[in-house]
């Protein structure tokens, strides 16, 4: 059954989703920092408010993942910007997000080294993303 | 570790692209923090395109000898140009670098790397004369 888009039954949906992985699980070996989605609000998608969705990622395993607002989602250790539109892109696997990343559709704060050297655990997490059934408020 | 660098980035356009802004905080990190990599920028001097023919958008990387100026795009009178997709160009940038300060093509990654160059999906101009500065380049921007 679809979820709402970035509601708490889509973040227990991608949590699921990325403790499933056995390829997360090898790549995030070693990751032990917090990561932040902030979604902008684009009220002509009827998505009115940002959001936050904060990530408790350690070492291959998501240990919580949360929806709240985005001034949470900012104070994580690395924090992922875009407007409402771009992360639906990302979900629904028309952008990439490493493109994304290097053509500044995403904004990526944080330390790049470290960022770079997780590119794979970060792939498979945008696919696992892609994997929930998403309930779209500007496709009502 | 954050060693007392004097490494220098600047950026030539007014409005860095996102690409460029990505590559050069990428390359100043990996040198403020770690002595054998400023060693490396502190005696590279070349002038180095990448190109990522899936964005179509691309750099230049002008080393000279402790400074380096990104310029958005490929600008002229380069030593190396290198061009593959955005997957490839992250996988550079994890190359593993082992002993003589060779860059590792046994492992996963290198595999790949050298299977992309070997395909074609990974072109480098000007290659052959110029392999130690591609390996300096590549000890850089590693971050492994």
């Amino acid at each position: 059954m679809a979820v709402k888009a970035f509601s708490n039954e889509w973040a227990k949906a991608f949590k699921a989703e990325v403790n499933n992985s056995s390829t997360y699980k090898a790549a995030g070996k070693g990751w032990k920092w917090t990561v932040g989605l902030v979604v902008e609000a684009e009220p002509d998608k009827h998505f009115p408010d940002a959001k936050g969705i904060v990530m408790d990622l350690f070492d291959g395993e998501a240990r919580d993942i949360k929806v709240g607002p985005a001034s949470d989602a900012q104070k994580c250790d690395f924090v992922i910007t875009a407007p409402y539109t771009r992360w639906k892109e990302v979900a629904t696997s028309q952008l990439d997000a490493t493109k994304g990343m290097l053509q500044g559709k995403l904004k990526l704060k944080g330390d790049l080294p470290t960022i770079v050297r997780y590119t794979k655990a970060s792939q498979e997490m945008t696919l696992c993303t892609t994997r929930i059934p998403v309930e779209w408020p500007d496709e009502k | 570790m954050d060693v007392d660098s004097r490494a220098e980035v600047a950026y030539a356009d007014d409005e860095p692209s996102a690409f460029a802004s990505m590559l050069g905080g990428l390359i100043e990190a990996n040198v403020r923090s770690h002595p054998e990599k400023e060693r490396d920028f502190e005696s590279l001097k070349a002038r180095v395109g990448i190109w990522v023919t899936d964005i179509d958008e691309g750099v230049t990387l002008e080393f000279a000898r402790g400074k380096l100026i990104v310029h958005n795009g490929l600008k002229p009178r380069r030593t190396l140009t290198i061009r593959a997709d955005a997957d490839t160009v992250m996988s550079l940038s994890n190359l593993k670098i082992g002993l003589l300060g060779l860059p590792v093509y046994y492992d996963e990654v290198g595999r790949g790397v050298a299977l992309k160059l070997l395909s074609g999906k990974l072109k480098i101009d000007g290659l052959l004369p110029n392999v130690m500065t591609l390996n300096t380049v590549t000890r850089i921007f590693s971050v492994q």
